[in-house]
Order: structure tokens, then sequence, then C-alpha cells
């Protein structure tokens, strides 16, 4: 019966990928325990986590025979092996090879995942193989926990591991089985016996071993040929185990037991009389009371959204009934109110709760950033070290996985244009080394991240002639720009002041990206930046994104609903009467004139022969409007979906959401209508 | 009745692997455990006929979790599931009382091979 592997290939690149990702993290840590001087014992529990993480790869890859990964994870592990007998051996290069090797992993992960079976690097495995040998070399390290013999594989890896050194000193006994105790129940008696056996299969010298441990459960073993040692080194020459032993078991019992054991291809018994040595009890051990692991399940991220999907729903019949319920005649409607709020409450609390499980720690995107920096910075000739704070404030999965490559961005700009040059920022009076921070805050109902770089800053007078220059912006309107307001000139599409445009940044396509993400999971971005001194880029992104409060109006024979949050009031008007003195209507509301727009017109429909008309207060470009519709239906919590190609491409139309009633209603992006 | 088993893997998707070849095969899957304690624990709870167990493992290994699984049942049976590599671990669990081991990648055949014969079938 032969497995399906395209059936784990989703699991097994999501687990790999999480493993190497871990993988990346410990070798970063890693990295700066060695640039601070502290080996040894210090960074022993970092070097045994990516042991892990190694391991764990290898034998995922191995079980998806993706055979490319497995030997470089192999390589990798034996290399981290030798570390962990001495961690007092790391060093720079080798976290440099390991952090290669991560790369290279992470890639034929991703190549395996589109269903390509991905050969190895020759080049790295062979740089592998030359570290593992030069480590081994270097000191006298004690022989590896896996000795591994090629016969372990099923079918040749395509990198193979490093040929052990037959030079190495022999390892100081792990802790001597043999001769055991005499279990309880065994029979000492007067009895000889020779077992012969021929072992098939993988890793035969394994299976010798589990032979005599077998036998040495059901009498005393007083011989070996291999000896013990020997097959824990993996040596056990023509597949031939001869075990004495000394038992009161008849030869049929001793059969028995050995036909338990699996790839036996010939096993003969026979008694003897030759004297057998008494035996010794090996040392007792202790092990170390381990942490709790905290328990956790894993669900498919499509479960969370569908859960969101669904309570959205909830919300939207709940509003159904309640608008039904305004029907009934007034001596029933008490009660369905009642019943209704009663719902209302469960379904909100229901999706506080959905909302909740949605959250996850920034770690998730920014962990990756210090990583990306150092890359960039090795690139570029730059020193940069990264902090992160504040990495477990959570966020709505779908705003943090919006916000990665964004994120990234940011991050190489502020290498590539922020930071200088070591000489140059020893000549600034600064540290070689240049700093960044990743800040993360909850304030309120907003979460603030921070990306912070002591670089060279940003010149809001250079961002200003740059724009002008392109033909972006009117010198005239560039003059009434304050400075922040021009460091925001930076998000332009296509405007970058970088001399050069580098493989790394400096496009001009970054910044702009970068706010337009922001500003779509309804947040906003905001720069500041002093020349010399660094640049700061501020994001405030909301909690969540999926369900937001609308109010509903009717334009013609559409609906379309509005974000409360931009709305300030609606006010019911006659079109007729409004003050046309200054051009078009405007709105006495609140103490000020507003205009007024017909949204019909906005959005290109007939416009309303009506006089008597309701005017909605938005938020606009600079201060308030007032959008004429034709009836307001009233708020609802909506689930906001997002528009995919090509209604995204139409402007004024930020989301979708489905009413109770199946209807489809689009939700509008005020600033960006009238802009249009 | 259908022998009951217990996987114990770090790796989901070597967990869900191992499930369908012994549910596949007139096996009934007990339980799975995520790691070394678990596994000690869903042990002390199911009592399963077989327990495959993967070696290197947070919290707790392989091999330690063997090792009190048999100190509380030495008649436990404990089928290790290791890599490329890890001869001298998979030694260990045998000392810790491991009744086979198979070794990754894995065949159905001889994963159900290996376990009939611990099992005595």
């Amino acid at each position: 019966m032969p497995i399906d592997l395209n059936r784990y290939l989703t699991l097994f690149v999501a687990e790999a990928g999480e493993h190497l990702a871990g993988f990346s993290r410990e070798l970063l840590a890693l990295e700066q325990a060695v640039r601070a001087g502290s080996a040894g014992d210090a960074v022993k529990p970092a070097v045994d986590a990516l042991f892990r993480h190694a391991h764990s790869v290898k034998g995922m890859s191995a079980s998806m025979q993706q055979e490319a990964i497995t030997g470089l994870a192999h390589q990798a592990e034996d290399l981290i092996d030798l570390y962990r007998r001495d961690p007092s051996l790391v060093d720079a290069a080798g976290v440099d090879l390991l952090l290669d090797t991560s790369d290279v992993l992470a890639e034929l992960v991703e190549r395996a995942s589109r269903g390509e079976k991905p050969i190895g690097d020759a080049a790295l495995s062979k740089r592998l193989q030359d570290s593992i040998r030069q480590v081994k070399d270097g000191r006298p390290v004690t022989p590896s926990a896996s000795p591994s013999p090629p016969s372990m594989a099923a079918g040749a890896p395509p990198a193979p591991p490093a040929p052990s050194v037959p030079s190495v000193p022999p390892a100081p006994p792990v802790r001597d089985l043999y001769p055991t105790p005499l279990p309880s129940g065994v029979q000492r008696g007067g009895r000889r016996v020779v077992a012969e056996v021929t072992i098939g299969g993988p890793v035969p010298a394994v299976r010798a071993f589990l032979v005599v441990k077998k036998l040495s459960g059901v009498g005393i073993v007083t011989g070996t040929a291999p000896t013990v040692e020997e097959l824990k080194a993996g040596r056990i020459p023509g597949k031939k185990l001869t075990v004495e032993l000394e038992t009161g078991e008849s030869l049929d019992r001793l059969e028995r037991a050995l036909s338990q054991i699996s790839d036996l291809t010939g096993v003969s018994l026979r008694e003897t009389d030759q004297p057998a040595a008494p035996p010794v009890a090996p040392p007792p051990r202790e092990a170390a009371p381990p942490p709790e692991p905290a328990r956790t399940v894993r669900v498919r991220t499509e479960i969370l959204d569908g859960f969101v999907d669904l309570v959205g729903e909830l919300l939207l019949a709940t509003a159904r009934i309640r608008e039904v319920g305004r029907a009934l005649p007034d001596l029933h409607r008490p009660a369905l109110d009642e019943g209704v709020d009663r719902l209302h409450g469960i379904v909100k609390e229901l999706h506080g709760k959905v909302m909740a499980v949605r959250m996850t720690p920034l770690a998730l995107v920014v962990e990756q950033l210090p990583r990306a920096a150092r890359d960039v910075a090795r690139k570029l000739g730059r020193q940069v070290e990264v902090e992160l704070r504040g990495t477990e404030i959570e966020l709505d999965r779908a705003i943090l996985e919006v916000l990665s490559d964004p994120l990234l961005h940011v991050l190489r700009n502020a290498v590539d244009h922020g930071i200088e040059p070591p000489h140059l920022r020893l000549l600034a009076g600064k540290a070689a080394t240049g700093h960044i921070t990743v800040t993360a805050r909850r304030e309120r109902d907003r979460v603030i991240l921070e990306i912070a770089d002591d670089g060279k800053g940003m010149d809001p007078a250079r961002l200003r002639e740059a724009a002008v220059a392109r033909g972006q912006l009117e010198a005239a309107a560039a003059a009434t720009l304050s400075d922040r307001e021009s460091l925001l000139l930076a998000c332009l599409p296509g405007l970058s002041t970088a001399e050069q445009v580098t493989d790394v940044s400096g496009r001009g396509v970054g910044l702009d990206a970068v706010k337009r993400t922001v500003e779509a999971v309804g947040g906003a971005l905001e720069i500041e930046s002093a020349p010399g001194v660094g640049t700061r880029l501020v994001l405030r992104l909301p909690l969540t994104v999926a369900v937001q409060p609308v109010l509903l109006v009717g334009v013609g024979a559409e609906v379309v609903g509005l974000p409360i949050s931009k709305v300030h009031g609606a006010a019911t008007v006659s079109f007729s009467s409004l003050d046309r003195s200054r051009g078009g209507p405007l709105l006495a509301y609140d103490g000020e004139l507003v205009p007024v727009h017909d949204l019909a017109a906005l959005l290109g429909f007939e416009p309303c022969g009506r006089d008597e008309r309701s005017v909605v207060v938005a938020e606009g470009i600079d201060g308030r409007i007032g959008l004429c519709v034709d009836a307001l239906l009233g708020q609802q919590e909506a689930v906001l979906k997002p528009l995919g190609a090509p209604l995204g491409a139409v402007a004024g139309l930020s989301a979708v959401t489905v009413l109770g009633t199946g209807r489809p209603v689009f939700i509008l992006d005020v600033t960006k209508l009238l802009a249009a | 009745m259908a022998k009951r088993v217990l996987i114990v893997d770090d790796a989901i998707f070597m967990r869900n692997m191992i499930k369908d070849i012994f549910s596949g095969s007139g096996f009934e899957v007990a339980g799975e455990a995520a790691n070394g304690l678990e596994a000690v624990e869903k042990y002390r709870e199911l009592k399963p006929d077989l327990t495959t167990m993967d070696i290197v493992m947070p919290f707790k290994s392989g091999i330690e979790a063997t090792r009190e699984i048999i100190k509380a049942d030495p008649r436990a049976v404990i089928v290790m599931c290791s890599a490329l590599g890890q001869e001298s671990l998979v030694m260990e669990a045998i000392e810790a009382g491991a009744s086979d081991f198979i070794v990754k990648p894995f065949k159905s055949e001889d994963v159900l091979s290996v376990v009939k014969k611990v099992l005595g079938d």
C-alpha cells in the first residue's frame, strides 16, 4: 500500500517552514551571542533548539521522500551535533554557514510546496562537509551521536553526510548495558546458549543491538560478537551477530522471543557448556523535571476565517429579524425585541471570542526582521542591529498577514537609505553599528507599531524638490507643505531620493505600497524624520478589520454603506433651499457650512428628482462634507470582505458586505470617491 | 478487538501519516501526543496496546518518555520512529525498553510488519 504523499504536502510545508523559521531565529540569537563573546554553556540552549529544528526537518522531509532537503538537514544536524558536544566551538563562520543552509532549505521546501522534487545544493553541501571535518579536526570531539552508516538511508541522498573520521577517539562509555542485572522472572538456570543471527533491513547494527537487548530479557548475556561497543559504533561485519547467554528458558522460548523482531533473516540457537561471567549492575540515572508545555491546538486558518464569516452572517441575520419585527403589531413587538436583543448580545460575544482566537502575536511577522536586516546590511556593507519590543502584542491575523511584506520593505529601506556606512557613522559621531528598533504597543483599540532608525534621516526639502521635479507636485503647492506633510511625499509612487536604485530598495514603490496596505486595513501611516538623526515610521493599526459598523443608505434603487467611523451625523433637508451663495450647495451643520455632494452623481447614478433629501455628514479630504442620499436605512454591523480584482481597482469602493437578505452592498471610501 | 495505538510525534503531518497507516489496517488510533510529556500522560490514560514514539521532541524526548512509560508499565510495547542518523539514539531507546523501531522514510507495509511482530500476531 503506497502512501499518497501529496495528502501531507501542505502540512509538511507549513511545519517545515515553522521549524526553519525557528532555526533561523535561534541562529540569529547565536550570532549575537558569539559576537558579544559569550559562547560555551551560555549558548547551549540555543544550540539544542537548533538541533531539534534541523532534526525535525530532516525527519519530515525523509518521510516526504524529499532527499535533497533530508540530506542538507542531516548535514546541518551533524554540524550542530558537534557544537552540542562542545558549545565553545560555535563561531561566526559556522553560524553563517548554517544561516545559508537555512535559506537553501527554505527554498527547497518552497519548491517542494509547488510539487517539485528539488535537487540539492552541491556547493553548500560541500561547505558543510568541510566545516564538519574542520570542527572535528580542530579539536578532538567525541564521536557524533549519529554515526550514520550509509546503509541507514533507504535511497542514498544526493548530499551524503560527511564520512565518519576513523581517527576519532572512542566515545566515553554512554552507559554500559552488559552484563545486565537479572530481570525479574528470568531464570538464570544452568543452560548456556549461543545464538547466531543474520540481520537484514536498514541499520543492521541497531537491529543487532535490539536482539542483544531482547535476549537479555530472557537470560544473562555473557558475550557478543561484535561487541556491544562495536554495535554502538555501527559496526557489524557481514551483518552477523553472535550472542552467548546463560538462561533457564527453553530454546523454543528464546526463538519465540526473537520472532518478535523484524528483519532477522537467519536465527540459529544451540546449547554449549562454556562458563559465564558474573553480572554487574549498571549505575542508575536521574532525569531533570521538564517544563510544562502550553496546551494548544492547531487550526487551519481557513476554518478561522470561516468562523468569522459565519458570525458575520449571524450578525446580519439578527439585524434582518429586527427589521422584520418592525412590521409586527405593537402588541408583539416588545417580546420579539427582547429576544432579538438577547440574540444580538450573544452573537456579539461570540464574535468577540472568535476574533480573540484570530489574534496572533506580532512576533509572527516581526521576528523575520532582524534576519532580513542583517542580510541587507551585509550586502551593502552596513552594520546594523535590530531590536524588537512588544512582539507579544496581538493583532488580527488578517492584518498581520498583509503587514508582513510592507514591514520587510520598511526595514530594508531603513538599512538601505537610513543607516549610513560605518565610516560615515563614525565621522558623524555615531556608533559604527546602526540601530533599528521595532516597537509595538497597545493604545486603546489600536496597535501602534514604530520602526525607528538612527540613520541619516530624510530631508523634507529634498522630497519636495524631487516631487516637483517629477511633476507630481506643483511648485506652489510644495511651498505650502509643512515638513511633516513633506515627509509623506516619500509615499508617492515612484518618488525616491536615493541616488542609486539598488536591488534592495530605492525604487520608490515601497513606501507607497506600505501606506496603501496600512490604510486598506483601516490604519494610518506617519513619518517623522530629522536629517542626521534618523527616521521613525509610525503605523497605527486597528486590532481587527473584519467587522465594522456601517451606515446603510439608499441611492436610487441601490444600497451602499458608509463606515460609521467616518460619519458625523445626518440631517433631512429641502435640497432646493440649501445655501448656494458660494457655488455648490452648502449645509449649515454644527456651526459650520459643509459642502454637499449628491452621492448619486458621484456614483454615476440617475439623480433623484425629489426635493426632500437626507444628507449624511462625513469626513472628507479636508474637513466635513455632506453626501446627499435618498434614504437612511439604518446602522449595521457589517462583515467587510475585501474586493478582489477587478472591483478592487474601482476608486471609491473599499469593501463589500452581504445583507441579511443576501444582497451584496458596497462600502464606500468617501475620500477616494471625492478624489476620483 | 482492534489493537489500540497511541501515536507520538511532534509533527502533525507525521502523526497524520502514521494514523492513516494504522486506521487503514484494522487498528484503532486511541490517541496522539505531540511531545514526551504528553506521551507519558496519554499512555497512563489510554493504556494502548502499542505506542509509536518519535525520538527528538520538545519538552521531553521520546527516549525519556519511553523510559518513564516502561517504568510504570514494563509490558508497554513501544516502537520508535527514527530518522536517518539516529542509531545511537535508537539504541538508547532500546535500552530504555523500546520493543522495536522503524526508520523514516517508511512504507506502510514496513510499519505494519514491525508492529505485527512486536505484538506477537
